[in-house]
Parts: C-alpha cells; sequence; structure tokens
C-alpha cells in the first residue's frame, strides 16, 4: 500500500506531472460546463451562465494551485518538486546553465584532483601492506626538526616494553650487489626485522619469513627474501624457488620466501628487490646489516587509539633517555600514522606538507573565484526572473519556499557538476602519474579517485550550491516583489548592486593574487635554470656502479675503483675521469667546521672525493694543488672553496692551514692543501653561498658500496654510454651498473617537483585569469542591457558613442583599480610565504608585478570595452521604447 | 503543508465530514457534490466549488475516497469519487468529533 502511493507520488510530482495536471483541467472544466448548463437550465442566457459558473466556483487559478499543493503537502514531495523545476529553469536559460556547469565542473575538478593525488601519494598505505592500525615512529626536536631513525638498541627498548604498541618491525635499506647465474645486478634491498612481513600484512607468496634464528649474530647461513617481480623475470617463475642460491654482496644466501605481487617495501621510495634479516651487527661483507639507523613502524592493538600508543612510548622513550643522555636532544617521540610516504628522506615526505598547503590555498582561491562568478551569473538570472518569482508568491508560495526553490535550482547544477568533475579528476590523475613518479619501472601509485576524494567532491559540490544560491535568495528576501507585477523590470531602477560588484573585485584581486604567485614561481625556477652552478654542466657522464660484490675492505676497494678509473680514462673519447662514493653529484648535509684557536664554526658541506674530481667538473684552483693517489701520510688533506677560505682566513692564504672538524672527543684535524673556484656542487642554487670541504678518497677510503664515476667526454652521450657500460661490464663481471646517465638528467631531476608546482599554479592563475576577465563581462554586459533606456536617453540628447564607452568603460574600470590595488596586497603577504619555499625571489619581485599588472589590465580593459560599445551603439528609438 | 490548513477555519475539516457523507450515498463527481451539498442544505452551504477540489484530492490521498474517470452521458471526461472501507470509517470518527463539538459548544452557549 505504501509503495503503490510513494510510486503515485513519484508519478505525479517527478515524472508525469504534466498528466496530473491536464487531468485536473479536465475535471474543473467538466465542473464548469456542467454548472454552465445548469445556470441555463435555470433560465440565464449563455454567456449570463458562464460567468455565474464561474463567480460560483471561485479563483479557478488559486483552487488549481491548492489542489497541487496538496500534492506535494510533504517536503519531500515540495523537494522533488523544486528539483523538477530546478531542470526546467536551466534548459530554459542553458547559457548561464551550462556555462555556470562548466565552471563549477573545473573547479571542483582542479580541486579534486590535487585532492586526489596528494591523497593518493601521501595517505594510502603501499601496495602489499594490509595491516590496520600502522603507525611509523618519528622524534621531533625543540626546533622542529624531525628524525625518523634510531639505533638497535632504541629498538629493542621499544620492543621489550610495549605492551599496547606490539608488534614493532624495524628496517633500513641499503643498495647491494646481488649476483645469479646470470650475471651481477645492482639491487636495493630492505634490511629488516624477522615481523617485518607479519607487520605489515605482506603475504609471501611462495615459502616463509625470516626465523629468529637467522637475524641472530653469529656465522649462520644468510637468507633472503626477495620480491615478486625478482621472481618472475630473473627465475622464471620457478616453482622451486624455495632454496635456490644467490649471492648477495659477495656472501652466499639462500631463497626462502617470495612477497606477494607489487609489494617493494613499506615506504614509497624504497622499491626494494629483496630482503634480508636484521641482526644489529655487520656480519662479512654483509655491513649494511648493523643496524645503525633504522625506521620503526608498527601496529597498534586493537582498542588502543593513537594518543594512547604514545603515551606508552613517551614513557619508554624518557626511560631510555636516563639511561643514554646523548639522546636527550631528540626531545619527543611521535607516532605517527602509517603512509606510503611517512618518514624517509623522499622530498615528498620532506617537503609534501608544504607544497600541499601551498596547493590548498590555491585550489580554494580558484574555488571562491569561481563561486564568485557563477553567483553573479544566477544573480542575472534571478533578477530576471523577478517576474515570474512575483507571480509565483502572489499564487501562495512563501519566501521560504521560492528560497527552497533556488536551492534546488543550485543543487541540480552542483550535482552535474559534481559528476563531471570526478569523471575529469579520474582522467587527469590517470594522465598525471608520469609526472609524479620520479623513476620509472615503479609500480605507480593509485592516484585515482576513492570514496574519500568522491566525498570530498561532493561537498565541494553542496559548498558551491550554497555559495551561488546566496546571492540570489538573499536578493529574493529583501525585494518587495509585487512591483514587478505592476511595472517591467526596466521600470524599477535598481541601485549599483554592492554585491555583484564587490564580487568581481573579489575575483580580480584574487586572480590578481594567482598570477603573482605564478608569476614568482616562474622567475624562481628561470632564475634556477640560468643560475651559474659554477662548473661544466655539459658531456659529463654519470656511471653508478655497486662495488660490493668485488672488494671487501675499503683498502681493496679503493684499488679496484682506481683500476677502473685507469680504464675508464684510456676510453677513446674521454678527457677526463674521477668517482666519488653515492650516487648523486655532491651531498648537501652540512656540519660544523673551524679553523684553529678559534671557537667559532661555520657550516660547511663534506664531501670526499678522488683525485682529477676538479678538472672533470672544470672548475679552476685559486691556489694550491688537487689531492694526490698517494694521498698524505702526515695528516689528512682537505680542499675548501673559496667563499669557506674567505670565510675562515680572510685576507690571507688559506694553503697549510689546518682545518678542524668533529666534535670536541673526536676533533679530526685537516691540512688544507687547495682551495678552488666557488661552484654549486649539487647542482641546485642553495640559500647561503657555496661552502665546501672536499677529503681525499685516497686517504680516506670508503666502504664498497655505491659509487658514481664522472666521466668528462667528447662527442655524443648517445655515442659515450654503451662504451662506457661495455668497459664497465668487462673490466669485472661482479661490478653491476646501477645507472648511467648525464649530467643534465642529474640537475634536472633535481627541480622536478619545483617545475610541478610552477606548472600547476599557472595553469590554475591563467584559468582564473580567464574566468575573471568573463565574470567582468558577463556582469558589465548585464549592467548595461539594464541600463538601455539611460544610454538611449543619453544618446538622443547628444551623446556622443565615445563619450559612453568612456563613461562606461571609466565606470567598471573602477572596479578594476580597487582589485588590482587588493590584490598586489594580498600578492605581497603572499609572496613573503613563497620567498621562504622557492628560490632566489623577493615579494615585491618588479618585474613580476609590473607583468601581471599590464596582463591584468589588458583583460580587464577588453572585458569592458566590449560591452561598452554595444551600449554605445544603441538605438535610442528601440532603447525608448524597450520595457 | 497546504496552504489551506494554515487558514484558522473549522471548515476545512468540516468540508471533509461533508464531503464523505455526500459520497455515502452513491458515487458522484466534483460538481454533483457541490450541488448535493447546496440542495441537502437548503442553499445555507454556500461554499466555493472551487475549494472542493483540494478538500477531494486530499481525502483521495488519505485514502478516504477512490477516484476513476468515466465519461460522461455528454462525451465528456470526468472524475468520480467513491467512499472506501477507511472513508466509511472515518465518517464515523469525524460524525462523532463533530457531535461532541457541537455538544460542547451547546454547552457554553447555554439555554438560549
Amino acid at each position: 500500500m505504501l509503495w503503490r502511493r510513494l510510486r503515485k507520488i513519484l508519478k505525479r510530482t517527478l515524472f508525469f506531472p504534466s498528466q496530473a495536471n491536464r487531468d485536473l483541467d479536465d475535471e474543473i472544466r467538466f465542473h464548469l460546463a456542467e454548472e454552465t448548463r445548469l445556470q441555463s437550465e435555470r433560465g440565464l442566457s449563455d454567456d449570463e451562465a458562464v460567468v455565474a459558473a464561474r463567480r460560483l466556483f471561485g479563483n479557478v487559478a488559486v483552487a488549481k494551485e491548492e489542489t497541487r499543493a496538496v500534492w506535494v503537502s510533504t517536503r519531500l514531495e515540495q523537494f522533488l518538486q523544486d528539483l523538477r523545476f530546478g531542470c526546467r529553469i536551466l534548459t530554459r536559460s542553458p547559457g548561464v546553465s551550462l556555462t555556470s556547469t562548466i565552471l563549477i565542473a573545473l573547479v571542483i575538478g582542479g580541486n579534486t584532483t590535487v585532492f586526489s593525488i596528494a591523497h593518493g601519494v601521501l595517505a594510502k598505505p603501499s601496495p602489499g601492506v594490509h595491516a590496520p592500525r600502522l603507525a611509523t615512529v618519528s622524534w621531533v626536536a625543540e626546533n622542529g626538526d624531525i628524525q625518523t631513525h634510531a639505533d638497535f638498541p632504541v629498538y629493542s627498548h621499544f620492543v621489550d616494553r610495549s605492551s599496547v604498541f606490539q608488534p614493532i618491525a624495524a628496517f633500513d635499506f641499503a643498495r647491494l650487489t646481488m649476483t645469479l647465474d646470470s650475471g651481477s645486478y645492482a639491487v636495493r634491498a630492505g634490511i629488516v626485522t624477522p615481523n617485518y612481513f607479519d607487520t605489515l600484512g605482506v603475504r609471501l607468496v611462495k615459502g616463509r619469513s625470516f626465523l629468529p634464528e637467522e637475524a641472530k649474530p653469529g656465522p649462520a647461513r644468510l637468507v633472503a627474501v626477495i620480491a615478486h617481480h625478482v621472481w618472475q623475470n630473473n627465475f622464471g617463475g620457478v616453482d622451486d624457488i624455495v632454496g635456490k642460491p644467490i649471492t648477495v654482496n659477495g656472501q652466499p644466501a639462500t631463497i626462502v620466501g617470495v612477497a606477494e605481487q607489487n609489494f617493494r617495501g613499506a615506504i614509497f621510495i624504497e622499491l626494494a628487490d629483496l630482503w634480508i634479516p636484521l641482526t644489529g651487527e655487520g656480519r662479512d661483507q654483509l655491513q649494511v646489516n648493523r643496524g645503525a639507523y633504522l625506521m620503526m613502524i608498527g601496529q597498534r592493538k586493537d582498542g588502543v587509539s593513537l594518543s594512547q600508543a604514545q603515551t606508552q612510548l613517551a614513557t619508554l622513550w624518557m626511560q631510555l633517555q636516563q639511561a643514554r643522555p646523548e639522546l636527550k636532544q631528540r626531545y619527543k617521540v611521535r607516532l605517527v600514522p602509517y603512509s606510503a610516504t611517512a618518514g624517509g628522506n623522499s622530498i615528498v615526505a620532506t617537503r609534501g606538507n608544504r607544497m600541499l598547503a601551498v596547493f590548498s590555498v590555491v585550489t580554494a582561491l580558484t574555488l571562491v573565484i569561481v563561486c564568485a562568478n557563477v553567483t553573479n551569473l544566477l544573480i542575472a538570472r534571478a533578477m530576471v526572473r523577478q517576474r515570474e518569482m512575483a507571480v509565483r508568491q502572489s499564487l501562495g508560495a512563501s519566501r521560504g519556499r521560492i528560497v527552497r526553490c533556488l536551492l534546488a535550482e543550485g543543487l541540480v547544477l552542483s550535482v552535474v557538476a559534481w559528476v563531471a568533475a570526478c569523471l575529469f579528476a579520474w582522467w587527469v590523475s590517470k594522465a598525471v602519474v608520469p609526472f609524479v613518479v620520479p623513476e620509472t619501472g615503479v609500480v605507480p601509485p593509485d592516484l585515482a579517485p576513492d570514496w574519500t576524494v568522491v566525498a570530498y567532491a561532493l561537498g565541494l559540490a553542496l559548498l558551491c550550491t550554497l555559495a551561488v544560491t546566496a546571492g540570489p535568495a538573499l536578493r529574493i528576501r529583501h525585494q518587495q516583489l509585487l512591483p514587478f507585477l505592476k511595472v517591467g523590470e526596466q521600470g524599477v531602477v535598481q541601485g549599483r548592486s554592492r554585491l555583484t560588484h564587490g564580487l568581481v573585485v573579489l575575483q580580480l584581486a584574487f586572480s590578481v593574487l594567482l598570477l603573482t604567485s605564478a608569476g614568482l614561481a616562474l622567475r624562481s625556477l628561470s632564475l634556477q635554470d640560468s643560475l651559474d652552478v659554477g662548473f661544466e654542466t655539459r658531456n659529463i657522464l654519470l656511471a653508478t656502479v655497486n662495488t660490493a660484490a668485488g672488494a671487501t675492505t675499503p683498502e681493496t676497494n679503493r684499488r679496484l675503483l682506481e683500476g677502473l678509473q685507469d680504464q675508464l680514462a684510456r676510453l677513446p673519447g674521454v678527457e677526463q675521469v674521477s668517482y666519488r662514493s653515492g650516487r648523486r653529484l655532491a651531498s648537501g648535509s652540512g656540519f660544523p667546521v673551524r679553523r684553529e684557536q678559534s671557537e667559532e664554526s661555520v657550516l660547511a658541506l663534506d664531501n670526499t672525493v678522488a683525485p682529477g674530481y676538479f678538472a672533470t667538473f672544470g672548475v679552476p684552483f685559486v691556489a694550491g694543488r688537487d689531492f694526490t693517489r698517494a694521498g698524505n701520510s702526515s695528516s689528512r688533506s682537505a680542499i675548501v672553496t673559496r667563499q669557506l677560505a674567505d670565510t675562515l682566513w680572510p685576507h690571507e692564504s688559506a694553503i697549510g692551514k689546518i682545518l678542524l672538524t668533529g666534535p670536541a672527543d673526536r676533533l679530526a684535524r685537516s691540512e688544507i692543501v687547495g682551495v678552488v673556484e666557488n661552484a654549486y656542487f649539487s647542482g641546485r642554487g642553495t640559500e647561503g653561498p657555496p661552502r665546501y670541504v672536499f677529503f681525499s678518497n685516497a686517504e680516506r677510503p670508503a666502504a664498497p658500496g655505491e659509487t658514481t664515476f664522472y666521466i668528462r667526454h667528447r662527442g655524443q652521450l648517445d655515442a659515450m654510454a654503451p662504451v662506457v657500460a661495455r668497459a664497465l661490464r668487462q673490466a669485472d663481471g661482479r661490478i653491476p651498473i646501477a645507472s648511467l646517465r648525464s649530467i643534465e638528467t642529474e640537475i634536472s631531476s633535481e627541480v622536478a617537483p619545483f617545475w610541478i608546482l610552477t606548472t600547476l599554479l599557472t595553469l590554475f592563475a591563467a584559468g582564473s585569469l580567464i574566468i575573471a576577465a568573463i565574470g567582468q563581462y558577463a556582469v558589465v554586459a548585464f549592467d548595461g542591457r539594464r541600463r538601455t533606456r539611460e544610454f538611449g536617453l543619453r544618446i538622443a540628447l547628444g551623446a556622443s558613442s565615445n563619450q559612453l564607452v568612456t563613461s562606461v568603460m571609466a565606470e567598471s574600470f573602477r572596479l578594476t583599480a580597487i582589485g588590482i590595488v587588493a590584490g598586489f596586497a594580498l600578492s605581497v603577504a603572499a609572496g613573503t610565504v613563497l620567498a621562504r619555499v622557492l628560490f632566489g625571489i623577493t615579494p615585491t619581485d618588479p618585474p613580476t608585478y609590473l607583468g601581471v599588472f599590464v596582463l591584468l589590465a589588458t583583460a580587464s580593459l577588453v572585458a569592458c570595452y566590449l560591452p561598452a560599445r554595444r551600449a554605445a551603439r544603441t538605438d535610442p528609438l528601440v532603447a525608448l521604447r524597450t520595457e | 503543508m497546504a496552504k489551506t490548513r494554515q487558514k484558522p477555519e473549522l471548515l476545512q475539516g468540516t468540508l471533509d465530514l461533508l464531503i464523505l457523507r455526500t459520497l455515502q450515498w452513491g458515487p458522484q463527481h466534483g460538481h454533483g457534490i457541490g450541488v448535493a451539498l447546496r440542495a441537502s442544505s437548503d442553499e445555507v452551504l454556500n461554499i466555493d466549488h472551487g475549494s472542493l477540489y483540494p478538500a477531494l484530492h486530499r481525502l483521495e490521498r488519505e485514502g478516504w475516497v477512490d477516484a476513476t474517470w468515466k465519461t460522461s452521458d455528454r462525451n465528456q471526461r470526468a472524475k468520480y469519487y467513491r467512499l472506501t472501507a477507511a472513508g466509511r470509517r472515518q465518517l464515523a470518527v469525524e460524525r462523532s468529533r463533530w457531535s461532541r463539538l457541537s455538544a460542547a459548544i451547546a454547552r457554553v452557549l447555554g439555554p438560549a
């Protein structure tokens, strides 16, 4: 029974209201016909009978309206009716509706995309991690610095005593050499505690995880768990994979398990190919599983909140700090809900939050701009419909009902836009993955919108609805609608609409803000590009190899590397070769150095390089000489940049001076043997001047592991790279090549995140400019249309078209002026914030502000000129007759 | 809620009662009901015919009357209303409510 009634209701209000209306018309028509007949039979003439019948009936329209009101007497029915009205209104003025929908769809789509990407990158767990309630451990120092690693004793302390935060796993990662029958490979490995896979909820498709015995220090056999793709690609996916032998860094190991597909480690950037157990001390060649630098991740017990677990951990931490005072500077311990980008040193982890903040502000601004724009459009349309509203009111609709009607229209608009926006976000998130993920061969993060994102988009859509409906609704509430029944719309002269003009100014101001921000970002990028790093940035090939399988001690490693260096130097086309341990051009961590007999220290960036480094990069010596292979037997040699030399020993030669480094109890003394010209050795501009100190690899050889050769060559990179690769492979088959790339690639990868930020900022800014300009055009055009009579009058009275154009433009340009001034004020504030994120810019960078001013003024001029010209061409006769 | 309910009139509830009572005599269309009401009250109850229709549709909505479309002898479409079982029960309820109300009013007014 209820279902039947519901169906009837829906049919009447939503699907076939016209049928119900026709029935009602028939019913009443029949009634009037019958009454007319009755009256005729009583003796009245035909016309009198009709009049009498009508009089007896009463007001037909009101009766019909009241009957219809009975049909929709519940809120639900009224709401459905409003929705239907909304759709009809939208189709009646398709221009406004389409524009509004597209605008809202674009802005919600843009917002949603950014949110989706951020959510995908920052909040989701890595593929393969299924355990709930995971959290990572980190420490916050007093000055806000975050530390995510600790040593093995700290881990043991937590594991042994924590009750509500269990199990806890610890891991580190390293780059190793894995040798199979097919050759040696440079691999990334996770060094993990035996409970790692269980804690994360990772399934092993073959075999098992590590046993506790395998993680104990001592002469036990080395075991390994390999990643799924290694099993498929290198072992052909054979069934008897468990028990197969491999060699890791020259040491024999056995495969005991295979991880599930797509699992490459807990942290986004790890990309592990295999995992070996963490022992807490070095084992043979595997110096890496010493456990000095561990990340910790654990599971909260069911029913325990994050703060409860954190409190317990804090207590344990304080106990530990009592026993080990050197840990006091770490200050507080913190539990952070796990996500794939938590912790680690990835750019996303350290700078992701700040970038996200910038994005959020940008997208919020565009949202405001578009809402303001659409509000103006809808206000304009509402003014056109004032007559309709007045009629509705006279037929019995309350103001509340009318407002609800407007709300329903706005809702239909927003829902359509929401659907469009979700599709847009889905498409963009697929397309943008190649830009966000720094390396190829990685399982791309799933950035497609999930339900969180869709809900976020819906929230935005509803917000938009409220925002754009508020404007017209406010106008309706404060208006006497009855005058509109008497006179045409033009007759009632509205005063200058403050709301509308205020919204235009708002849009312009925010557009200015976005444009200046984009401009500053572009300036920063171009400054980066044109930065003179001080060394040769072409024709240098970087070849990264892993020597762990070919050498066991630092000394043998040095001999191996020197041999390779000589071999590479003999290749045709090679001019200079040098090397450094690690992957990058130069390391960027600063530590304090000072001169003898001085307590003041300055921060310098420290690197250990082989002889020939400066010649390879084309950095000239200002004084002294390069390192030699023989090295200095009596003391350590050091080479500093001119900036450092001038800071520590102004007005005198630094050659022969002693440099002190390290803490008081482990002081190291080095003798300056050379001073080089200033250069930004890391390839990127830094805020301060380049203060580098270099030590010699010959005197301080590095342990076997990743090393990068820098090869200066003549000719094309494409010709050089295979030659170098072949030479390295032939030299020693145990040494895999991890990567070969040009120096340009290396440098540009440093600025990739900024490039993304700048591109997005520019896109949003350009979009805002167009939208704001169109918005201003629409407002001026609409104002002009309303004032047609006034213009006609002025022309008839003798005003020239030029005068009219100037007058209209002057009025509208006033808005632009206010907008620009307000926008610049906001920009200065924003610029100060941006200057901290971007490189090399001042908040009030004159070229940027000038450019923005010109751009916006031009756009605004065009936007005002077109409708002004149309106004000036008004035919006075037509205008004065128009209602 | 329908606008008519906001009018502080007794007539609305009473109108329902009158319509239900009229339909007790058999199915009828709107005009017929109006004529019957005028006739049986000796022209005292001069209701706007227009206000019958909101009431009729509300009664239909509540399920107290059923409606069918028939073609009249003059080949016109007319909607005929018929009392339902629930309508009969509601009529009894309204009747007793009306009796109580008029008795109460009579008591208040006292002997003339």
